[in-house]
């Protein structure tokens, strides 16, 4: 009897254990004949070649003697400066997110290129393409809505600390500043952008940058007071200009064109709603001289999405080729966009529609038309970017 | 005690049948269970209708017998049956001392039966009223007429219980998971789930159960990471003569019965999966996505067990038992799957999910008894548990994200394929030895787990509407917002533990016993994940079937050389092999982790009997923790590779104390300090990414020191105080009445909150200085209608608990990598239900042979915070469930054939969570639960067969 019931015994393990899952799975063999592995598109390898990536302690100042590769992040400490020297051209590593530069909170960057010689970071991939690499992450101590007083909240990208009650704060300064190819993500979540403006104080001078085929946003605004002018975005994949938490800076002339992939030209949230809207106060921007070009209403497409209270003044915007002119989104709980249009906080003057079929798109719980919206619907002007982008800019 | 009552019945005796009739009385001691007494054994006079049964301590007594020679029959379920001659003479007490035991002796009548001792109810409430703690247990036999199918529908059946409905977490008095520690036989078990502490407690089938215990109040026997409670399953034994039992059931559940069923491609029916051999890499180009067609949904199970033992020459013996089973399920859910935090951030009005769990148990044991006062004990457990889950996502077109890049108000879509397995070997040795004065119990046990996700594919469409017009020009395209949103990933765990224990006890006299003891366990956590993403480099690329990525993600559609234009899509890897590019290459681990948790523990404790009525138990207990985890994880720039070591000695005081009112009501009450250490997943910053949530590790909960951190604490503990005070009364052989009150108090508690960054990921974070419990229970178990045996035909069994909960909240936390705030001073406790109810009836009549027991079984609990919220964020809770469940069993042919009839989940509830947000309340899900919210889980039908040779 024993004998027997043992036998059974395993006989039942053996029909619990052979599975019947299927294999047949390959061996990777690798014939590298397409793709030249992180060696560089060329150039001056005459030059010294150094490594970029760390977290820096002290300044640093890169030479024009050198040729730097970005390959890793490269975190500048409270305290301590980056120079980028005019002309220079930095490569980062294709190697998607967990390449960029980031300027913590008390750090500087002193890029100062020229229309002649413009710094341009770039990927260094023999093909480029977007996402590439992480970008350029800026963090300072202007007031975040997220959080109040002295606290800070911490960024998608590297976990840096940002914001505070220092509204002119300065992260150094950036002139003629070219970005190229990056955006990189980890996850929907903790997306790289072309320029990120995390808290940045309106003490940072930000003047002619430019985001080219970025695989997410051309410039994210997470708070800050910081004032950016001649700013220029083409083939950003997500939105070409983005602000949530407070931001309550300004853009001054800015062009945005899309390219195949993209989202909108402007997506803005009064404030996180992951989280919090612990300061009370909105995001509220001035915008001036903005030209939005898509690819044509048939197309699709929305130029500008406001949306979770943002507030915002918008003067002379031009916006060309879209099926949405406004989306504006709100509820009649937490995210009051379309109260603000009523009571004018969220306004737009001088706005142009070129090849737009609806100017505007109301998915507020308000009741408003887009002469509540605009003022002067059909008097903008396009921003001069032939004039003030000549040189120094990709426009293609 | 035992000694007056003796007299007192021989006194008694004495004095009213003094003259003409004698009387027989005696003890039954328990050779089984350390010679201590033996109660609610019968005794039968041969011959007559005379019967009795032995009271608490073993005592037994028969007056009023004319003189004669009679023969005794002694019995207890599980024992060899007894005969024994007795000569009454009048005006006389003739005294017969019976050891009883299941070894097998030189008489006729053997008897055996299905239970055994520690199974059957009667005697676990015994048990219960004896113990020197405060525990609750329920047996193999309530287990079986509840139709309880695994531990955790045990323990959701005891007093403050609750489970949660949806996922494996359990609830002791409001506090979850990480506040519950697991043992089997007394000896830690490892958590099959990188989410989780605690094992899920499905994985154990009342196959291997024996019984299952909580221990509610802590004494220094357990290790002192001890919160709400201690659950022990004690497995099962077999010391009878031989057996062996076959079973086999089948079932349906309602929603799930007439669905196309769909699982991952690559695993198999028996929930194995053949490819961890290979790299992902391969895996991926080897391939394809799209889910396979999973059979017809009927649920079936089949095992078996035989047991056999075998005497030796001095009472030694040798006991074998191996049990195995196997059983699936299938489960349909359709709802909605919602992220809502301060907006709405996703929203899918219609989605479904198809799920094919299974699990494999083999266990066996092997007793050997060298004689008396010398036993030893092996247990092997395998366990191999797998669910293989197909989410499909806005359905029907209507699927809104606020991130979507063709329209945000529809058409949005995500498909989720995801299997899970894990597989568990426990091994376990155990002593017992006693010599003299001095009992020795020793245990080591081994334990390795390797919990796997391999290949779970995401894909997320835009414009998912087109792919329900009919319109072949008109279709839907891939979301290629970042790599990411199209990928394939796998993850591995690896837990391994070495644990031991030791306790010597000394019985110092009746009156004092001593125990000492030494514990110790050395535990680690191995984690990898990688994940692929497809980059869609043509971006427009029509989706014309949605059935059918396969064809799409072929090899013919790689885009191998950039330079051409050819191709639909690249793969992309976050951490490439360095030397390669991280396009259409393999890489390497995208984040790591090592965890090391060492604990060495000594103890000392006295049981210290004052009179007949007063138990002092006080305790001590020393520990030295070290708490290690080093990580690689990717998001945190150059924070993203550190370590994190803590040491820490604790001392923890502990005093039950026991009263007896008189031989059926006990007072207990018992204080003592605990802690709670953190998991290695909640100080690992490692982001789980699930389809609407995601959820990272905060190392700062291990303690922290700097000049700019706010309202941390350099601790890597929370000290808890314990008190409970408890009245119990035992009406009868099967009835109880108990009442009691507690409180806890956690120093430092750790909360899973939304962090104060730009991504919205979920962190844990001590989160206030302390929080408070109090709460009350009451039990009752009646029989209303009873047969002439005293055994019930109808009764009802009734607990509930009363709960209060507060814990205190900071405004603000700024710690070494991660923030918080919070915009309320105070809230209730994650997961404490202010209320929670379970109740059954049960209807046992007897038809000569024929012997049906019809069980319905309710349980309640009321809304609790599924997620507590921080910043401006409302919490998620958990809306209340009522489950009632009908089991008919019907033993036929003299016990030997069993067939049971189930229908669980007759009231079919809605599940469903809401975060309570200015607009009202909106249902989301859970990470804490099903992928999906607001759905019906379906009623469960099934049917079963045992038959026992």
């Amino acid at each position: 009897m024993m004998k027997n019931n043992l036998f059974l015994g395993l006989a039942m393990i053996t029909l619990l254990f052979s599975s019947c899952t299927t294999d047949n799975t390959a061996d990777i063999v690798i014939n590298d004949n397409s793709v030249t592995n992180n060696t560089g598109g060329g150039g001056e390898t005459t030059k010294p070649l150094v490594y970029l990536s760390g977290t820096m302690s002290s300044n640093l100042t890169l030479s024009s003697d050198n040729q730097y590769i970005l390959n890793g992040p490269l975190i500048m400490e409270a305290g301590t400066t980056l120079t980028i020297p005019a002309g220079m051209t930095v490569k980062a590593e294709a190697t998607g997110a967990s390449v960029y530069i980031a300027i913590s909170q008390g750090a500087k960057i002193i890029a100062e290129g020229t229309a002649d010689k413009p710094i341009v970071l770039t990927s260094n991939a023999a093909n480029p393409v977007a996402g590439n690499w992480g970008g350029l992450i800026l963090l300072g101590k202007a007031p975040v809505n997220s959080v109040t007083g002295t606290q800070t909240s911490t960024s998608e990208i590297g976990s840096l600390p940002y914001g505070g009650t220092d509204a002119a704060d300065s992260s150094g300064s950036l002139k003629y500043v070219r970005l190229e190819y990056s955006g990189g993500a980890a996850s929907g979540s903790s997306e790289n952008n072309g320029f990120s403006f995390y808290g940045v104080g309106s003490g940072t001078v930000v003047d002619y940058i430019e985001s080219y085929e970025g695989k997410d946003d051309g410039a994210e605004f997470f708070g800050g007071t910081v004032n950016v002018s001649h700013y220029v975005a083409v083939n950003n994949h997500d939105d070409s200009i983005d602000w949530t938490e407070g931001f309550s800076g300004s853009i001054t002339d800015a062009y945005v064109k899309h390219g195949p992939d993209h989202d909108k030209g402007i997506e803005a949230d009064g404030y996180n709603t992951d989280y919090s809207h612990a300061a009370a106060f909105w995001s509220n921007p001035t915008l001036t001289n903005i030209t939005i070009i898509g690819n044509g209403s048939s197309t699709g497409g929305e130029a500008v999405r406001l949306r979770v209270g943002t507030k915002a003044s918008l003067n002379n915007l031009y916006i060309k080729g879209f099926d949405k002119g406004f989306g504006i989104h709100g509820d009649a709980g937490d995210n009051p966009t379309g109260a603000w249009v009523l009571d004018g906080s969220l306004h737009a003057t001088d706005v142009t529609f070129d090849d737009v079929t609806n100017k505007l798109d109301n998915q507020t719980t308000e009741t408003f038309t887009v002469t509540d919206l605009v003022t002067n619907d059909g008097g903008a002007t396009q921003t001069d970017v032939a004039t003030w982008g000549a040189g120094w800019t990709r426009i293609e | 005690m035992k000694k007056i009552i003796l007299l007192f019945i021989l006194f008694v005796s004495t004095f009213s049948y003094a003259q003409t009739t004698g009387s027989i009385v005696g003890k039954l001691i328990d050779k089984e269970y350390n010679n201590e007494p033996l109660a609610f054994a019968n005794i039968l006079i041969k011959g007559t209708t005379k019967g009795t049964t032995s009271d608490i301590d073993g005592l037994y007594g028969f007056e009023n017998l004319t003189p004669g020679t009679y023969t005794l029959v002694f019995s207890f379920v599980g024992y060899e049956t007894q005969e024994i001659n007795a000569q009454v003479v009048a005006g006389k007490v003739t005294e017969i001392n019976v050891p009883m035991g299941a070894s097998a002796a030189s008489l006729d009548e053997v008897v055996i039966t299905t239970t055994t001792k520690r199974e059957s109810e009667t005697a676990l409430l015994l048990e219960q009223k004896k113990a020197v703690e405060i525990k609750q247990s329920i047996g193999a036999e309530e287990l079986s007429r509840k139709g309880v199918s695994d531990a955790a529908g045990a323990v959701s059946k005891i007093s403050g219980i609750s489970k949660q409905e949806g996922s494996s977490n359990v609830y002791v008095r409001g506090l979850g998971d990480r506040y519950l520690n697991t043992t089997l036989n007394g000896l830690s078990l490892p958590s099959n789930n990188v989410n989780k502490k605690n094992i899920d407690l499905n994985l154990f089938s009342t196959d291997i159960i024996e019984n299952v215990s909580v221990s509610k109040a802590y004494s220094s026997k357990f290790y002192g990471d001890f919160s709400a409670g201690n659950v022990d399953i004690k497995s099962k034994d077999y010391t009878g003569n031989g057996f062996l039992e076959l079973t086999a059931g089948s079932g349906f559940n309602t929603n799930a019965i007439g669905k196309n069923f769909v699982r991952s491609e690559g695993t198999g029916f028996f929930g194995y999966y053949g490819r961890y051999a290979h790299n992902p890499f391969a895996i991926i180009l080897s391939h394809g996505i799209d889910p396979v067609d999973a059979g017809t949904p009927i649920n079936i199970n089949y095992g078996g067990s035989a047991g056999k033992s075998f005497n030796f020459k001095n009472d030694s013996k040798l006991s074998l038992f191996l049990t195995g089973s196997f059983e699936n399920g299938y489960e349909y859910r359709k709802g909605s799957a919602v992220d809502y935090t301060l907006t709405e951030k996703k929203a899918f009005d219609a989605a479904e999910e198809y799920e094919y769990s299974t699990n494999s148990t083999v266990m066996g044991s092997a007793i050997y008894r060298i004689d008396d006062k010398n036993k030893l004990k092996f247990t092997s457990l395998f366990i191999n548990n797998s669910s293989d889950v197909v989410g499909y996502f806005g359905i029907d077109g209507t699927g809104r994200s606020r991130d979507a890049q063709q329209d945000t108000q529809k058409g949005f879509y995500q498909m989720n394929v995801q299997f899970d397995q894990t597989q568990m070997t426990i091994n376990q040795l155990e002593g017992s030895h006693t010599s003299g004065k001095f009992d020795v119990d020793w245990g080591v046990g081994y334990n390795l787990v390797h919990s796997k996700q391999p290949d779970r594919k995401r894909i997320t469409l835009e414009n998912y509407q087109y792919a329900l017009d009919n319109d072949p020009n008109t279709n839907p395209t891939f979301y290629n917002n970042v790599d990411y949103d199209n990928q394939r990933y796998f993850q591995n765990i690896t837990d391994e533990e070495i644990n031991s224990r030791l306790n010597l006890a000394y019985n110092l006299s009746d009156q004092v016993k001593i125990n000492f003891g030494y514990d110790g366990k050395h535990k680690t956590r191995d984690f990898n994940n990688i994940r692929y993403g497809y980059q869609i480099v043509d971006t427009k690329y029509p989706v014309t079937d949605v059935t059918n990525f396969n064809d799409i993600f072929s090899l013919d559609n790689l885009r191998i050389n950039p330079n051409d234009n050819t191709g639909i899509y690249q793969i992309k890897v976050f951490n490439p092999i360095p030397g390669l590019n991280n396009v259409n290459r393999p890489g390497l681990p995208e984040n790591t982790y090592k965890g090391v948790l060492n604990v060495y523990a000594g103890y000392a404790n006295a049981e210290i009997k004052a009179g007949d009525k007063w138990l002092f138990v006080p305790g001590i207990r020393f520990e030295n923790i070290e708490q290690n985890i080093s990580y690689d994880v990717i998001n945190l720039g150059n924070k993203g590779v550190d370590a994190v070591n803590t040491t820490s000695t604790i001392f923890l005081p502990s005093l039950n104390i026991k009263y007896a009112i008189n031989d059926d009501q006990n007072l207990r009450f018992t204080a003592s300090q605990t802690v709670s250490l953190p998991e290695f997943k909640e100080a690992a910053p490692f982001v789980y990414e699930n389809v609407s949530s995601s959820i990272g590790g905060n190392p700062d909960i291990l303690g922290a020191t700097g000049a700019n951190l706010v309202n941390i604490n350099n601790t890597a503990y929370s000290k808890i105080y314990n008190i409970d005070l408890k009245y119990e009364w035992f009406f009868s052989k099967s009835e109880l009445l108990s009442i009691s009150a507690f409180t806890k108090q956690i120093k430092d508690p750790i909360n899973l909150v939304v962090g104060a960054d730009a991504t919205g990921t979920q962190r844990y974070f001590r989160t206030g200085d302390k929080a408070n419990i109090y709460g009350v229970e009451l039990e009752i178990r009646k029989n209303l209608i009873t047969t002439d045996d005293d055994d019930a035909k109808l009764s009802i069994g009734f607990n509930g608990t009363y709960m209060k909960t507060t814990q205190n909240l900071y405004d603000q936390i700024v710690g070494t990598r991660f923030n918080l705030s919070f915009n309320k001073s105070k809230d209730k406790l994650q997961g404490a239900s202010p209320f929670l109810l379970n109740a059954d009836i049960q209807y046992a009549p007897v038809f000569n042979n024929y012997k049906p027991t019809g069980t319905l079984v309710f349980s309640y609990f009321a809304d609790r915070i599924d997620a507590l919220g921080s910043g401006d964020l409302g919490n998620i809770v958990e809306k209340g469930v009522p489950t009632l469940d009908f089991v008919w069993k019907n033993n036929l042919l003299k016990n030997k054939l069993e067939i049971n009839l189930s229908a669980k989940n007759l009231l079919n509830p809605t599940i469903k969570y809401v975060r309570q947000a200015t607009i009202g309340d909106v249902v989301v899900t859970s990470a804490n639960g099903k992928g999906i919210s607001n759905y019906k889980r379906g009623m469960d039908v099934g049917l079963q067969l045992k038959y026992k040779f």
